[in-house]
């Protein structure tokens, strides 16, 4: 049913934009304010789109390439994820490696040019932001294992299809350690609190959006759906974790996974609210808690 | 054979050509390039011929010394490791002859270029070396020529330590090398290669002296920790093109060692498997965590050699357990790996290293918070070295992202064998390997390359001449090419890895098959990956062609006047994650008013082998006083030793058995 | 119930991984408090057949483990007036991976060992790793009362051990331990006291300069 999987995929794309609207107004309502429209991130890409750019003398063609890298990138790794419950666009043993490191070569040049500026916040923002990777991707591969043990597929179209719908039964306390493992694991990735705060804008507080300062216009509309889009990547991992949809018709799987996106985000806003960001080197503590449990999982499933 | 030997002695010669035409240095340099270009042609051929699926080549020369014939030949691994010989030094040696021109008039320039095709040579004979003798002679012309290269600056005192530490760590690994042919000749009639092999089955304790033997003697070539402490200084200081040629190519020695050492004897013992593994995650972690740490690039480089070193053997531990429990597929994929991150690494290492050298010849200086801004003086020494990084952190669509993938199947593919199991949380060690390699190149593209220059002499940079930028290109067309198309080395590794595990070309074609979709699927993406970034490009200069562009000042949330020094340094962007591994890392820190420094130490050569080096020497200090420069005591010494043996003489013959 | 004891004994791990990886003083004792709560629905989920003895033993071990105990640390703690944890010998980070590599090792020794049935199968690797988890705070911590926790960890491990074999040990065993564990637990809250009345302080290293 190769429709259902390109549906899937556009379904993800245009709905990314709304997943961090959904997040902001959770958290706005919580903390007793009425907070922006949820389709604000739509209006906002939109006018920075019809924009022109401001560029930086110092700056060089990796500034320009970078946004474009980190779209494309997210784009390649979103056809490696089974987005309609039974099989992705693009599968072959081994491509969890290749989700991880596309995610990471975006993150490498968005780095890259935040460096180019020559600006000591940005340079800030990418020394914290490559930290915070360096712990989230043990975590990130200890959930894969995991799966890959859970199902026996070496293929995220495999694992998160068919095979772990029957997994799940006999390895409930691991999958769900791996759950919240991924949900740890999306909060640091998806830049949101306890890791960093989006809602601030005091650079020293900062790690993802002080890292893109200097981006203006397309540039930075380009940047802002990159994050929404790596955001919602990570949101369907774990809602093809925690809901196995194989068994489902594919509209009917589509719609619960978009239903499921829009409640990641209504819990990454509750997170949000309820709990304060993180001091900085508390971050590796809070990721290594995430491997921990991830581990832990890996460490059950091999012995049942 | 007839072709390999005419290359060699083609390269010979035109390092010869240095010396004979000395007085005509424009003769001297083409000589030498064409000769040493011919030479590694030619030299490569039979390779290539190897490799494509053709018989291995063998030669008998009987030498009229002890050990037997010297026999030489070509086999697959013989053949994998020659190309990687032959393509890195040949493009190490045309890059020095124009790095060296500069200092022709002060230093001896046209023996280091000599020295330098002789490295070459003796490389190529270690790699098709057949028997023990023409291996540790070929091996120990090889280090030693390696020591006169990287002391090139010898009137520096830090040149001179680092390679007296160099020639002390090779030395050491040398003379268990010899210790490890001596034990195993015993059991084996003729010392040559099939020999050995042959002589396997009645090795004790299936064959722990020889693997432990190997381990230590390789190892110290190979760089792994904690034998590693001899890399970084020597790899630093020497010039960079040697600097490419030993961590591209001479490291790969002591892999190459331990893969003929896994081949000659079969399947080792399940714990030398479960070391290599642990050694090389140790290796990987702390390679690229001191490289972090570290403010001179080229030792930044060097460390991540070491790191490098770590993946190749989590490659190679995957093997050897796969061979140990019949695991074939984990068997094949593991050696594979490790061989196709042996040649991977080769490219972009000596890339990285050959585009520092350019960094240094522009700005004078290998300080990286010295440096800065400079793509813009230097745009294609930029590109190599971009391609250098993406390819080293293993990212798609570069070869880096090829053998990683390999070496993660193999960790993951553990999990289907029973015994193995535990050696998926190897896969957790692997991602933060590449995170941590991450961090660091992005720390050395963005403080070399971007920004701004933060000192006047890194301002008045210039790009380099064609006689650098053409290696450099090679090897970063190499890199694009395996990294796009990946099936044209991953066959040969695979039957390279078959031979190594001593099982038959058909599993070779079985792992073939397995990963053959897998490998073109990856093709499709790198593909898809550059159209898109292509259309994306195209798109946003379609956008923008009508809407304003401004160019300013860095914006940096309105700060009015950013000034160079003001850019976030290098030690500073590493600072998190080297602040988060504590004393492991090994940074002292000076804080004074109005001063701080970060100095970065070596953990294993400052705390342990200098402290051993130490106790060493106070040990001596005691056994001094019997050193008086008295003739009459020493006389007394013979005298005195001479009545004790026969003391004993006496004994033995009194008592049991007379 | 199979299913039931699994996941007790994981929130066991997960308790006892808390106290690794926090820097609160009371989320430690909270943790403590909730694995003594678990240690008590243990034997009533693995013989759910129900003695008075096991009754007992339930009871008991959730009003002293779960109740008692934590209140007098929470009392002490007040005493003190003191909030976190100052970074330990061994950094968060590192104990939390110290704590994985403790239940790998408990997981991979216990293959060796002959096991009970299924349903105790994993009373034996999850009680190895709360005493190795135990043994580690009660080295590494520098705060008395961290110190205290750890112990309260090591005897929850004993007591898993010992839950191995209920039905043969006599009731007066059980309550003989559990009284040990009281009154051990009860003289080092005054020694604390005792601590913090001396150095103003409940750094336990600071006990060193008793020796001159």
């Amino acid at each position: 049913m190769k429709w259902s999987v390109v549906v899937s995929l556009a379904m993800l794309f245009v709905i990314a934009p709304l997943l961090p609207g959904i997040a902001a107004k959770t958290r706005a309502r919580l903390t007793g304010r009425r907070g922006a429209p949820v389709l604000q991130p739509y209006r906002d890409l939109a006018r920075l789109w019809r924009k022109g750019a401001v560029y930086s003398r110092d700056t060089s063609r990796v500034f320009r390439f970078a946004p474009i890298v980190l779209v494309a990138t997210a784009a390649f790794a979103a056809s490696l994820v089974p987005l309609d419950g039974q099989r992705a666009m693009l599968s072959f043993s081994g491509d969890f490696v290749a989700f991880a490191y596309l995610l990471a070569l975006g993150r490498f040049l968005l780095v890259l040019a935040a460096l180019d500026t020559g600006s000591s916040f940005e340079g800030m923002g990418a020394s914290r932001e490559v930290t915070v990777a360096a712990f989230a991707e043990p975590a990130l591969f200890l959930a894969f294992v995991a799966l890959v043990l859970a199902t026996g597929n070496l293929s995220l179209g495999g694992a998160l299809g068919g095979p772990l719908s029957q997994a799940w039964p006999g390895a409930v306390p691991a999958l769900a350690m791996v759950t919240v493992s991924l949900f740890l694991v999306l909060l640091a990735e998806g830049s949101r609190v306890p890791v960093d705060d989006p809602a601030t804008h005091l650079e020293l507080t900062m790690i993802h959006e002080v890292m893109v300062l200097d981006h203006s216009g397309p540039d930075f509309a380009m940047i802002l759906y990159g994050h929404a889009l790596k955001l919602a990547l990570f949101g369907s991992l774990l809602v093809g974790t925690l809901i196995p949809r194989a068994a489902l018709t594919a509209p009917l799987a589509i719609a619960v996974l978009a239903l499921g996106l829009v409640v990641v985000a209504v819990a990454v806003g509750i997170v949000e609210s309820v709990m304060a960001r993180l001091r900085l080197n508390r971050v590796p503590q809070f990721l290594t808690a995430a491997s921990a449990l991830a581990a832990l999982g890996v460490i059950l499933l091999l012995v049942g | 054979m007839i072709l390999f030997f005419a290359g060699i002695t083609s390269i010979l010669l035109g390092g010869l050509g240095m010396l004979v035409w000395r007085r005509r240095p424009g003769l001297a340099a083409w000589t030498f390039a064409v000769l040493v270009g011919a030479g590694c042609a030619l030299a490569v051929v039979p390779a290539i011929q190897v490799l494509a699926g053709g018989a291995a080549p063998e030669m008998r020369v009987p030498a009229g010394v002890p050990g037997g014939d010297w026999v030489f030949g070509v086999d697959l691994l013989s053949a994998f490791f020659l190309l990687l010989v032959l393509l890195v030094g040949g493009a190490s040696a045309l890059y020095g002859l124009e790095y060296l021109a500069p200092e022709a008039r002060r230093r001896p320039v046209a023996a280091t270029h000599l020295l330098t095709a002789f490295e070459i040579a003796a490389l190529a004979l270690v790699v098709t070396a057949r028997s023990a003798m023409p291996f540790l002679m070929a091996w120990e012309v090889m280090a030693v020529l390696a020591y006169f290269l990287v002391a090139f600056d010898s009137e520096q005192a830090d040149v001179r330590r680092a390679g007296l530490i160099y020639l002390i760590g090779t030395h050491t690994g040398t003379l268990v090398l010899i210790a490890l042919f001596a034990f195993w000749g015993q059991f084996a009639g003729a010392l040559s290669f099939d020999a050995l092999a042959a002589a396997a089955p009645q090795l004790p304790a299936g064959g722990a002296m020889i693997f432990t033997l190997a381990l230590v003697g390789f190892g110290f070539k190979a760089g792994l920790v904690p034998l590693h402490f001899w890399l970084p200084g020597a790899h630093g200081v020497a010039p960079s093109h040697v600097s490419a040629l030993m961590s591209g190519v001479v490291i790969k020695m002591g892999i190459y060692g331990l893969l003929r050492t896994v081949s000659l004897v079969g399947p080792p013992p399940a714990w030398w498997g479960w070391l290599i593994l642990c050694l090389g995650l140790a290796s990987g972690v702390l390679g690229v965590l001191w490289a972090l740490t570290q403010h001179d690039l080229k030792r930044l480089l060097a460390y991540h050699s070491v790191e490098n070193i770590g993946i190749i053997l989590l490659g190679l531990g995957i093997g050897a357990l796969g061979a140990r429990y019949d695991a074939s597929m984990l068997a094949v994929l593991g050696f594979a790996g490790a061989a196709l991150h042996a040649l991977n690494h080769a490219l972009f290492k000596s890339l990285l290293f050959l585009g520092a050298g350019a960094v240094q010849r522009a700005t004078g200086t290998r300080l990286i918070d010295q440096l800065g801004g400079l793509e813009r003086r230097m745009p294609l020494t930029w590109a190599a070295f971009l391609v250098g990084s993406v390819a080293i952190v293993g990212l798609p669509p570069l070869n880096g992202f090829v053998s990683e993938w390999i070496v993660y199947q193999g960790l993951l593919q553990s999990a289907t064998v029973p015994p193995m199991r535990a050696a998926v949380f190897a896969v957790a060690g692997l991602a933060l390997i590449g995170a941590l390699a991450l961090a660091c190149f992005a720390k050395v593209g963005g403080a070399v390359f971007l920004g701004r220059p933060r000192t006047a002499a890194t301002e008045r940079g210039r790009e380099v001449g064609g006689g650098l930028l053409a290696p450099m290109g090679a090897l970063a067309a190499a890199c694009v090419v395996i990294g796009v198309v990946p099936v044209l080395v991953v066959t040969p590794a695979l039957r390279v890895g078959a031979s190594i595990a001593g099982i038959g070309t058909d599993s070779a074609s079985e792992a073939a098959a397995a990963v053959g979709p897998a490998l073109q699927w990856i093709s499709f993406m790198a593909f898809g990956l550059v159209a898109m970034v292509g259309a994306g490009w195209w798109l946003r200069r379609v956008l923008l062609r009508r809407r304003p562009q401004v160019w300013t000042e860095t914006w940096g949330c309105a700060y009015a006047r950013p000034n160079p020094r003001m850019q976030y340094t290098a030690a500073s962007f590493a600072a998190p994650l080297v602040v988060a591994y504590g004393t492991v890392a090994g940074v002292q820190v000076t804080r004074e008013p109005g001063h701080f420094h970060t100095h970065a130490t070596d953990v294993v050569l400052d705390r342990v082998v200098f402290p051993l080096w130490a106790t060493v020497r106070t040990w001596a200090l005691t056994v001094r006083p019997m050193q008086q420069g008295r003739l009459w005591l020493y006389l007394l010494y013979l005298l005195g030793a001479l009545l004790v043996l026969l003391l004993y003489l006496a004994f033995r013959a009194g008592g049991p058995g007379s | 119930m199979p299913r039931v004891v699994e996941l007790l004994l994981l929130l066991v791990i997960l308790t006892s991984f808390i106290v690794l990886g926090t820097t609160r003083l009371s989320a430690c004792i909270r943790a403590v408090a909730v694995q003594g709560l678990l240690l008590g629905l243990l034997p009533l989920a693995l013989y759910p057949g129900g003695s008075l003895h096991i009754w007992g033993l339930a009871g008991g071990t959730v009003l002293l483990k779960g109740v008692i105990l934590p209140r007098f640390l929470r009392w002490a703690i007040r005493e003190a007036a003191v909030r976190r944890e100052v970074e330990p010998r061994v950094g968060f980070a590192l104990s939390l991976l110290v704590g994985v590599v403790a239940v790998a090792a408990a997981f991979a020794i216990s293959r060796i060992l002959p096991l009970p049935e299924r349903e105790r199968a994993m009373l034996v690797p999850v009680a190895l790793a709360t005493v190795i988890i135990g043994l580690f705070v009660l080295t590494t911590r520098s705060k008395a009362v961290l110190q205290v926790v750890g112990y309260l960890i090591l005897e929850n491990g004993v007591y898993l051990f010992g839950l191995t074999h209920v039905e043969r040990v006599p009731f007066l065993v059980e309550v003989g331990v559990l009284l040990d564990v009281f009154v051990a637990v009860f003289i080092m809250g005054i020694v604390v006291f005792h601590i913090n009345r001396e150095f103003d302080s409940l750094d336990s290293t600071r006990l060193t300069e008793l020796t001159d």
